[in-house]
């Protein structure tokens, strides 16, 4: 047994060397780069659903002609680690909640970096106001078509126990239908009763959002927390 | 010196000789020869079996099954909930991209008229017509998910020149697609023999592939076109012009006409309950004259599969694993309508919804419905192998102090109440146990009734049916009606309804809302729904991610034994509809998904395939 350990030494040294080198010749330093920013409409960030809408990242000049896809969070903001170059920032097509725009935005990156990348939703929120009742928590806001072209489907209020609040997370929701919103010049409100496992937390997320008909994504209102207590 | 010489020359000699016999000159033990193979009917059939083996699928009993709880047909209910929480399908969830396979059939096409000496000219004409089938087959497979495709139909061999250009197939148009599989199968169906096999390519399978792919072609056409912004590209890979969508349609129509008119087939009917009945017409493999083409299993040569071990309803598993994995929706449930012909919610409230409705039985709330529901779901108050699947939620207790009933359910399934009747069922449904139907159903169709089939020793082999008359009657329907020929539509319509114990002439009228549902119910777990919404455009709309909206929802139906002694309910059963508790995300197809995601790997190395739109 021992004479085998020791007929195996050489073979383990190897085996260590060639361990040892791999790290100097594998590996290489990874993008220290970063490129932060948010999609914009009138300077305003625009809520989206979390992980739901993709940018994609070109770069010329590399035999593989591959994109970067670039998720935006729910408060409209994305951020990727890159090296440093010239890529094409691209709106995926009929994905966003807003007008396609197939131009694509160039960017330079040396460094760190922050862009706004400008879109044109069909729908917004102005004067949202959030109010609590008694197990349950109501909004009141404006729906204002930006954009003309399309048609509004419905508006939903969504509640949730975190800041990710969209239709696949949330805990109650509020809607109200195209059919029933007549007049987009006066407000809507909308009620969402809070579950009763729910009801002594001291705090819930509420968030607006609006459907634009033949459009996947929605557009949302920020998240807004509503103290209970 | 010399004696070595003369030793030398000896065994250089014995060499030469030895070379002359057959010794040195024995044919490899492990290795075929092309020639071998193609003079030789049987090696060819092997190397068939391989082909049709690998044909592709989205979901079957073999391949992506978990699949079928990921719409709304059923959820999952065996352990992990990835399935009851997809955010959105991802746009590679369809991909296909099985250039091997194509490529092995061209060689194979080739070689057969290069090698082929020995076989007689008809035989060679019957090989290559089942490769050609098998490869217009594939190219359908491809072109539903992804659209036009390049179309390869000989070797793509690299000449070491330097330059892959000759090699880089731009894509086909999607129209382009349908129209070569149109013609193969129109070229090949005279040739394929077979005789009357389910299993191998006949005429008639040559003409049921025809009959669906030119029915998703001709729907493509009309329904893409009647979209806000009809999904396409500058190039036609994407997208079908509606001025094609008629002659389609008259195409699927005279495939399907021909094989109901051919005599060949008919629907099942041997079994005197219609819902039993049902049940045998996919199940049963022999003397079964309704399937066309079967994918077939057989344990005694291992090859089987573990569908029914994974499916099986929880107290009759013969394992002590698994079990429940799909579990039908509610939601599927109430498609099956009642026998009169009215619509299937089921009547758990009374008209003005101020009470329950009392059942004395728990199968009652069932009665007079459509008998495909008995043949497709196993629900509460039916058996399965002569057992009772026992589906009992819990009970409802009456509180005479609040004026209401209070809901008491236990995690000990087959736990008894303490009025010593029963509390949990031993099938549950339970709220939040995995192996035990979250939904309140079990999966029928395809779940093997043979002793011993859902234990992992022995499993099952169930075979998997790719067409059926069923679905070529629904197929001829849809393509009739859409033609203006709505005496047809109703006349197929109906032939099958009979057969699923709706009177003769059931409906009066035809729409294509009702032939929708038609296909739904009939065609339940056999790969045709996530198909079917694609083609009519409707998936987006019907799975459109909002939790408000019950079609993108999945339901469950739980009993409940009434504890109210001295009153007229009492022992009676009732029942809640409630969305799934398991079930997290509401299901979510977005336009992006008509066409599947072209992998990145193709288009590194063919910067002439244009990407599929909103990729």
């Amino acid at each position: 047994m021992k004479s085998r350990i020791i007929q195996s030494i050489p073979a383990l040294l190897l085996a260590l060397v060639t361990g040892l080198s791999g790290c100097e010749k594998d590996n290489r330093t990874e993008p220290k780069s970063v490129l932060k920013g948010k999609v914009v409409f009138e300077g305003q960030p625009i809520g989206l659903r979390s992980n739901g809408v993709q940018l994609e990242l070109w770069q010329h000049g590399y035999q593989l002609f591959t994109k970067i896809p670039v998720m935006v969070a729910q408060d409209g903001t994305f951020s990727a680690s890159l090296f440093d170059g010239n890529y094409k920032l691209v709106r995926l097509r009929g994905n966003g909640p807003w007008v396609d725009n197939t131009d694509s935005i160039d960017v330079e990156l040396r460094g760190s970096k922050e862009i706004d990348v400008p879109v044109n939703p069909f729908f917004i929120f102005k004067n949202d106001v959030y109010s609590k009742g008694e197990g349950k928590v109501s909004a009141t806001f404006n729906v204002q078509q930006v954009t003309a072209g399309r048609t509004i489907e419905r508006v939903n209020l969504y509640i949730g126990t975190t800041i990710i609040v969209d239709p696949g997370n949330n805990v109650g929701n509020a809607q109200e239908v195209a059919a029933n919103i007549t007049d987009l010049s006066k407000p809507i409100t909308l009620t969402a009763n809070i579950p009763a496992n729910l009801a002594s937390r001291e705090y819930i997320y509420a968030r607006i959002g609006v459907k634009t008909s033949g459009v996947g994504e929605m557009l949302f209102g920020m998240p807004q927390k509503i103290m209970l207590k | 010196m010399k004696k070595l010489s003369l030793k030398i020359f000896v065994s250089a000699s014995m060499l030469v000789f030895a070379g002359c016999n057959d010794w040195l000159e024995r044919k490899p033990q492990n290795i075929i020869l092309e020639e071998q193979v193609w003079n030789d009917p049987k090696m060819i059939t092997g190397l068939l079996a391989n082909y049709y083996d690998r044909l592709p699928a989205h979901t079957s009993l073999t391949t992506g099954w978990a699949e079928f709880s990921a719409y709304d047909e059923a959820m999952w209910s065996n352990n992990d909930d990835g399935r009851n929480n997809i955010i959105n399908y991802p746009t590679t969830r369809w991909t296909l991209w099985d250039y091997g396979l194509i490529r092995d059939i061209n060689l194979a096409l080739e070689s057969i008229e290069t090698h082929a000496v020995k076989l007689s000219d008809a035989q060679k004409a019957q090989f290559s017509a089942e490769l050609r089938f098998l490869r217009a087959y594939v190219y359908f497979e491809h072109v539903k998910r992804m659209g036009g495709v390049p179309l390869i139909t000989k070797q793509l061999i690299y000449d070491f020149s330097g330059d892959p250009s000759p090699l880089q197939n731009p894509r086909n148009k999607e129209e382009e697609v349908y129209d070569f599989i149109a013609s193969e199968l129109d070229a090949v169906k005279d040739q394929l023999g077979n005789g009357t096999s389910n299993t191998r390519a006949t005429k008639f399978t040559a003409l049921a592939v025809k009959s669906r792919a030119m029915l998703y072609a001709a729907s493509i056409a009309k329904y893409n076109n009647q979209m806000a912004s009809p999904i396409s590209t500058p190039g036609g890979e994407v997208g079908i012009p509606a001025s094609r969508a008629k002659d389609y349609y008259a195409k699927s129509l005279a495939a399907s006409a021909e094989i109901i008119n051919s005599g060949s087939f008919e629907l099942y009917k041997a079994n005197p309950d219609k819902g039993a009945n049902f049940y045998d017409a996919i199940t049963k493999k022999s003397a079964n004259r309704e399937v066309i083409w079967a994918q077939d299993f057989l344990v005694s040569k291992d090859k089987r599969h573990g569908f029914t071990y994974d499916n099986i309803a929880r107290n009759v598993r013969e394992d002590n694993l698994s079990s429940s994995s799909i579990t039908p929706s509610l939601n599927l449930v109430e498609d099956y309508e009642y026998l009169d012909g009215t619509s299937g919610e089921l009547k758990n409230r009374n008209a003005g919804n101020t009470d329950y409705v009392y059942y004395d039985k728990l199968q009652d709330i069932f009665a007079n419905k459509d008998a495909r529901l008995y043949g497709t779901i196993i629900y509460p108050g039916t058996s399965f192998r002569g057992t009772e699947v026992q589906i009992q939620a819990g009970v409802k207790v009456w509180d005479s102090a609040a004026n209401a009933f209070k809901t008491v359910e236990s995690n000990v399934l087959g736990s008894t109440y303490e009025d010593g009747g029963l509390l949990t069922g031993s099938s549950g449904p339970q709220r939040s146990q995995t192996e035990v139907s979250n939904t309140g159903f079990y999966l029928r169709k395809y779940v093997d009734q043979t002793a011993m089939s859902s234990t992992r020793g022995i499993r099952s082999d169930m075979w998997w049916v790719r067409f059926r008359l069923g679905e070529i009657y629904l197929n001829a329907a849809e393509a009739a009606l859409e033609l203006g020929q709505t005496a047809d539509a109703l006349k197929y319509t109906n032939t099958l309804r009979e057969r699923a114990g709706f009177p003769a002439n059931s409906l009066k009228t035809i729409n294509l809302e009702k032939l929708q549902n038609e296909r739904r119910v009939e065609l339940a777990f056999e790969d045709h729904r996530v198909w079917d919404l694609m083609r009519w455009r409707t998936a987006h709309e019907v799975w459109n991610g909002n939790s408000a909206n019950p079609d993108a929802m999945i339901y469950a139906l739980y009993p409940y034994r009434v504890v109210r002694p001295g009153h007229a309910t009492h022992g009676k059963y009732v029942f809640d509809k409630l969305v799934a508790p398991r079930f997290r995300a509401p299901r979510f197809f977005q336009i992006a998904n008509y066409y599947s995601f072209i992998p990145q790997s193709a288009i590194d190395n063919n910067p002439k395939i244009v990407r599929n739109p909103f990729h």
